[in-house]
């Protein structure tokens, strides 16, 4: 018996599925990203993006335009936004040790959404709006994290529930701005702001964008092994000799950063920090080592195909949180019916 | 090797000390039994001397140095701890858990290399675990997850092992498994071994040294054999003890 596991046992097999799942992810991203570019209300061939990108022939100008203007920031962010999300949700789940948690638990969207109502109704400008939504989401989170630590036993349960008092406390301030709100105009946009849209996505939100999020990730993919060790909790943590205080609110910072800066560009999307990190782990497992760097990749797949769901079939744009929505939650429950099954082979 | 100096500890909001005024000192390459009732201190010693738990007074030293002033990863290379719940993260594979042991020897962007990894197929198999490896750790029984977590203290390769009841789940069969594990381990290697339990027996089994506790303070150490009395076990569990040496080694039962 023992000899015949230990014959079955190939302590590389994680690894290799890593690998596997990481180049298909690749090839993936890439597939999506050019059916990115050609997608959308103007109706572009492959030919026709190859020619407009690699060529500087004038005939193809308004494809040029269109791409470079319209597709290719729009794409980008949305690769960035869908990879952020996705590995803050992740990071939320080990650290809390709770896997249905997202990232806006410590109420990052509900202040940052009442933050951008708040500046909507002040007639501030896009950039404002941003600018706001940011800073209130992370005040939000200070506030949550402030509350929790009143506590003598400051558990992760306690942060939770101050996360989920905090949140409720937002959403009512958020309903009160919107009671204010005129029906016609400003209205109208803080719902739409509320429902997340990469519409008016610019080459200029890269230069903020790109070398946040790149940084945040890269961080979370170098500390990936000692992710792993805090995922047991504090105490086994800090006997395999992990500093757990100290990465336990360095992961809550970059997370909180990570997603802020995401819902003060492009609003609040939701579902993808939940569903994206499920399904990674049926992939390769639970290990943090494989899980973020899939899931990186993985949600920026899911963003770009959501988004290019949100223009490419119907006249006017659909918010992209009604499409993470939509198909985020066939998605999870697929998931677990699947998880179901698994345990039932291995029983 | 451990030595602990009038250590006194209150938890926040309570009126009274759950360690008061312990002085304690554990010799190298011994096997060690905290002994006492449920609530006498036991477990908050450990983790103590382990460093969980910051003492409101007193010290506590390894080797001469006093525990608060190293890095958790000095801690872990000096200590292992197998904490009494191993519940959580359950859906780790045995394999996994185990290569956790080598945490303390990697900086924080290192992962377990391979030859470490065939280190830990190694003494998983030398343990008599090698059939677990593939297993998550909600598929094991409370045995076997017990010998997964004494395996990943020897993989950390401490010079001391601290063991928070370790057979407190276990039916009978589980529990001499664990304990011959243990004497085993203190036999063949030069590891120094702190558990606590409340079975005197236990500590009779291992012929260790015991440390008695009751209300947060120590009341008597020494050998099993000739601390084990009735008498000083009257003074913890009451009048009703039953002490018997007719099996080859002494046993204490309850009328």
């Amino acid at each position: 018996m023992d000899n015949t596991n230990r014959m079955n046992f190939d302590m590389n097999k994680e690894k290799k599925r890593f690998l596997l799942f990481l180049v298909v992810g690749i090839v993936l991203l890439f597939i999506t990203f050019c059916l990115s570019l050609i997608a959308g209300r103007y109706k572009m061939s492959l030919n026709q993006l190859v020619n407009a990108i690699f060529t500087s022939d004038a005939s193809f100008d308004t494809e040029r335009s269109v791409i470079m203007l319209l597709r290719l920031p729009r794409s980008i962010s949305a690769i960035l936004v869908g990879a952020a999300l996705s590995v803050s949700g992740l990071i939320y789940q080990e650290l809390f040790q709770n896997k249905l948690v997202s990232p806006d638990l410590l109420g990052v969207s509900s202040g940052a959404g009442f933050g951008a109502a708040l500046a909507i109704i002040l007639g501030a400008s896009m950039l404002y709006v941003g600018l706001i939504a940011f800073v209130f989401g992370l005040l939000t989170v200070a506030l949550t994290l402030g509350i929790a630590k009143l506590f003598s036993k400051n558990t992760a349960l306690i942060l939770l529930l101050s996360g989920v008092v905090v949140s409720g406390f937002m959403s009512s301030a958020l309903s009160m701005v919107k009671f204010f709100a005129d029906q016609e105009t400003t209205l109208a946009q803080i719902t739409f702001w509320l429902m997340g849209s990469f519409e008016y996505a610019k080459m200029e939100d890269l230069k903020l964008l790109f070398p946040l999020i790149f940084i945040g990730t890269t961080t979370l993919v170098v500390l990936r092994n000692r992710i792993n060790v805090i995922a047991l909790g504090r105490e086994d943590a800090k006997a395999s000799g992990v500093s757990y205080d100290v990465y336990k609110y360095i992961l809550i910072v970059i997370s909180t950063l990570l997603t802020a800066i995401s819902i003060s560009f492009y609003g609040v999307i939701s579902w993808i920090g939940l569903v994206i990190p499920h399904i990674v782990r049926l992939a390769v497992g639970r290990q943090t080592q494989f899980t973020i760097p899939i899931t990186i990749v993985f949600g920026g797949i899911f963003m770009l195909l959501a988004d290019i769901i949100c223009r490419a079939f119907t006249a006017s744009e659909i918010p992209i949180s009604a499409i993470t929505g939509l198909i985020g939650t066939p998605i999870f429950i697929a998931i677990l019916f699947l998880k179901k099954q698994v345990v039932k082979l291995d029983d | 090797m451990i030595n602990l100096k009038n250590i006194k500890f209150k938890y926040k909001n309570n009126a009274y000390d759950v360690i008061n005024d312990v002085t304690l000192n554990i010799k190298k390459n011994t096997i060690n039994v905290l002994l006492g009732l449920n609530a006498c201190g036991k477990t908050t010693l450990l983790k103590i001397m382990n460093g969980l738990l910051k003492p409101q007074h007193g010290v506590v030293e390894i080797d001469g140095e006093n525990i608060i002033s190293m890095s958790h990863v000095e801690r872990a290379k000096k200590m292992s701890f197998v904490l009494q719940r191993q519940n959580i993260a359950s859906d780790f594979t045995v394999f996994n858990y185990l290569a956790i042991g080598y945490t303390n020897s990697l900086k924080f962007y290192e992962q377990p290399t391979s030859s470490q990894k065939e280190k830990v197929v190694a003494i998983a198999e030398e343990f008599g675990i090698g059939n677990l490896l593939n297993r998550l750790l909600d598929e094991l029984s409370g045995g076997q997850l017990q010998m997964v977590s004494i395996c990943k203290a020897l993989i950390q390769d401490s010079e001391i092992i601290l063991l928070d009841e370790p057979t407190s789940a276990l039916d009978m069969r589980n529990q001499n498994k664990v304990l011959s594990t243990l004497k085993r381990i203190a036999e063949e290697t030069n590891k120094t071994i702190i558990i606590t339990t409340h079975n005197p027996n236990h500590a009779l089994y291992l012929k260790a040294n015991v440390v008695i506790m009751n209300k947060g303070k120590i009341i008597n150490e020494g050998n099993s054999e000739k601390l084990i009395t009735k008498e000083t076990l009257t003074e913890i569990y009451g009048n009703d003890i039953c002490y018997s040496n007719e099996l080859d080694y002494n046993e204490v039962s309850f009328k």
